[in-house]
């Protein structure tokens, strides 16, 4: 299971990480049993956005939690003879936020993998998951992970299902920040599968009469919640109480209640440890010639998408304006109301707006055309007021002494208000160019791979966050210092005033 | 060559100019001097239709605009743009595109609104230069000059488009006193090329030495006009006298 990556919050953790290095919390030395049952409360961190079967809002009383992992939670903590409370935290940013004491424990949908275990300790497994594909009604024939070569396939940021098809190759992936997208999309007919973990697609796709499940599940893999490699007494006793769980069978009452209890589960039982035979850590510095191509080819994408983006912000930003200026009554209260209407509403909403919300009334635009439209139309009301302050910057007398010489209102824009106003606006538009670079990476929730994408993918598996970090934000650096050049030479190339 | 018959203004309600009326003939130089508030500048900015009258009829030259708000249909905007082609206008804060050159800013217009070659818009506008003095300053730009120097470039940049009358709204107001004598040198030679010229100003020498007729303005009115000898050494209006007698009075 995944969640969503968010490029900024990816960034403030990377500041938080690069805090904690200089100063790790002493609590973590102590005994983090002891302190638990002192406290009364057993911490522990996940995310709910988007989180059902796993850790929800209630629909019907959405300030309540629910989930088969918030059950489990609270049926550990009752054995340790604590209360549980859940910490929410970001998916993708789970185990660096354990790793700083944000919580004690994260029950999460967290896979057993030889990777996750090279960080952390993990406990003996609670859940058993497989990959399902999940196809339209229409679909024939798509059985097996083979049979998905060649197809358009969604899968959840960051997920098992996500490596499975890469490593496999000759998928057409794209990759979602939650799962309601992805089915969306499916819907829409943007793709033609979904693979996902068995629990996701049993809550979310069973009960469409659209979708069917196509094939058997397979790929079967274990859930295990994630612990600090130092805490071997609450390690010790979590497994304690998760044996317990599991005999007494209070597990599976929780996940029949849910609907995910399957014949798999019943392999929890006689769960032998395996010997986790340890890999060489990951060293940016020595595998950046591997990861520099991909970080370079989600770099193009960003390029591509903040050039074209931008260009269409300063064109149509020089519409508005001009029709808010100078056009006719209810045209300018027209563009003052998209002004006012477009940066008054956040960014994200527009782009799923456009995205997933357009295809209803027929408007399907593939994702890199809805990235483009989507910040373009943006900036273009910002643009637009960059333009009308610098167009009502320039003094009145320069449109009498225009109009006195005979020149119509068009001419007198055109040959002496804006070629003055371009100067003025040369700062604040460059400013936007720049932002528009790092806002660029928000249109990874339509899943456009660009930089940040790239790099929180990379970060995730490699648990490098520090080093791709900079890389990555070297990389934009590189991206947009030449713009803030280029636009100093511009001002100063225009500029007619010697004092 | 000038005909203004009972030109009206308002702004909401205060009127600043109640009906005038003017009449002069071509190559004659008029001076309209008055207090602070006077409607001198409101009328002559009426006269090329920066300030849209209420009321009146504007004639100069072969060209009639018939005051009634805001120009509406094309025709009429074509009417008032006809009219500004026949006036050229020098403003107190000079108005030079600063993003030009000397020379850019006097071959503009022609260039942009009549479509003049460019070959044969700089020829006249080096001619019209070397008219004011500035010919060694064709490549600079309207910053790097003194206020003097940007005036008369200016005054070249309105005769580019060979009105057939010149408007000079207190054109030497903010110039440091050494430098306003330049630019009357210059008004001075213009007027006696035979230009038609409105000057608003406060310069009482240059009205007495170059005005063919003086017009006192006062509360938006007509309060005295003669020639300069009559007005300046007998006013018959008791504001006239009052405004001569405390020549301080700047008149904006």
């Amino acid at each position: 299971m995944s969640k969503s990556w968010r490029g900024t919050r990816a960034l403030v953790f990377l500041a938080s990480t690069v805090i904690l290095l200089s100063s790790r919390p002493s609590l973590l030395a102590a005994d983090i049993l002891q302190q638990i049952k002192e406290r009364g409360v057993l911490l522990w961190g996940a995310d709910a956005e988007g989180g059902a079967p796993y850790v929800y809002p209630d629909p019907q009383q959405p300030a309540q939690l629910i989930g088969f992992e918030f059950e489990l939670a609270e049926a550990l903590a009752r054995r340790l003879g604590v209360k549980a409370r859940m910490v929410q935290n970001q998916w993708d940013g789970l185990i660096p936020a354990l790793e700083r004491g944000n919580f004690d424990i994260i029950l999460n949908g967290l896979e057993l993998t030889s990777e996750n275990q090279q960080h952390i300790a993990m406990s003996r497994p609670y859940f058993v998951y497989a990959q399902q594909i999940v196809t339209r009604l229409d679909t024939q024939n798509l059985v097996g992970m083979e049979a998905l070569k060649g197809k358009q396939v969604g899968v959840l940021s960051s997920s098992v299902a996500q490596r499975l098809l890469e490593k496999m190759g000759g998928v057409e992936l794209r990759a979602y920040p939650g799962n309601v997208e992805s089915f969306r999309d499916l819907t829409a007919r943007r793709i033609e599968a979904v693979l996902l973990d068995s629990p996701i697609a049993l809550y979310y796709a069973k009960s469409d009469p659209s979708l069917r499940f196509s094939g058997a599940p397979f790929a079967p893999g274990f859930y295990g919640i994630g612990l600090r490699k130092q805490d071997t007494n609450l390690l010790a006793a979590i497994n304690l109480a998760m044996a317990d769980l599991i005999q007494c069978r209070t597990l599976e009452a929780i996940y029949r209640k849910y609907g995910v209890w399957d014949e798999r589960q019943a392999s929890l039982q006689g769960y032998k440890p395996e010997i986790i035979s340890s890999t060489a850590a990951h060293s940016t510095l020595r595998d950046l010639p591997k990861y520099l191509p991909l970080l370079f080819r989600g770099a193009v994408t960003t390029v591509e998408i903040s050039v074209l983006a931008m260009a269409l912000a300063v064109v149509a930003g020089l519409v508005i304006v001009l029709v808010r200026l100078y056009a006719v009554a209810p045209l300018q209260w027209l563009a003052k109301a998209y002004v006012e209407v477009v940066r008054g509403t956040p960014l994200l909403i527009q782009l799923f707006l456009i995205y997933y919300g357009l295809p209803e009334i027929g408007i399907r635009l593939n994702a890199f055309l809805a990235a483009i439209l989507g910040l373009g139309l943006n900036y273009a009301a910002s643009e637009s007021e960059n333009y009308r302050a610098g167009i009502q910057s320039i003094p009145r007398g320069q449109t009498e002494a225009s109009l006195a010489l005979g020149m119509s209102r068009w001419q007198t824009l055109k040959h002496v208000i804006l070629p003055q106003a371009v100067r003025v606006v040369i700062p604040p538009v460059t400013n936007d160019f720049i932002a528009m670079f790092k806002d660029s990476s928000i249109v990874s929730v339509i899943t456009m791979v660009e930089l940040t994408k790239v790099y929180g993918m990379l970060a995730m598996s490699t648990y490098d966050y520090i080093g791709l970090g900079l890389v990555t934000a070297g990389i934009y650096f590189a991206l947009s210092y030449p713009a803030s050049i280029f636009a100093n030479w511009l001002e100063r190339r225009l500029c007619y005033d010697p004092r | 060559m000038i005909h203004v018959e009972n030109l009206v203004k308002s702004y909401n309600s205060n009127r600043v100019l109640h009906g005038i009326c003017h009449s002069q003939g071509s190559s004659e130089t008029v001076v309209l001097i008055g207090p602070s508030g006077c409607g001198k500048t409101t009328f002559l900015r009426c006269l090329n239709q920066l300030e849209i009258p209420d009321a009146g009829r504007i004639t100069i030259g072969d060209v009639t605009v018939e005051a009634c708000g805001l120009p509406r249909t094309s025709k009429e905007r074509e009417q008032q743009r006809q009219l500004r082609l026949r006036a050229g206008m020098v403003f107190q804060c000079f108005n030079l595109f600063p993003h030009l050159t000397v020379l850019e800013n006097v071959t503009q217009a022609p260039m942009v609104v009549k479509h003049m070659p460019q070959e044969e818009a700089e020829a006249a506008a080096l001619k019209l230069l070397a008219k004011v003095g500035l010919q060694t300053k064709t490549a600079s730009y309207p910053l790097q000059l003194s206020g003097g120097q940007q005036q008369r470039v200016a005054i070249a940049r309105a005769l580019a488009m060979e009105p057939q009358v010149m408007l000079f709204d207190e054109p030497t107001s903010a110039l440091d006193p050494e430098l306003r004598e330049e630019v009357l040198g210059v008004m001075r030679q213009l007027a006696e090329d035979g230009m038609t010229m409105i000057v608003v100003t406060h310069e009482m020498q240059f009205a007495r030495d170059m005005a063919d007729r003086v017009l006192f303005f006062d509360q938006g009115r007509v309060a005295e006009s003669g020639s300069p000898e009559q007005l300046f050494s007998s006013p018959q209006n008791e504001r006239t006298r009052e405004f001569l007698g405390l020549g301080t009075l700047r008149c904006g």
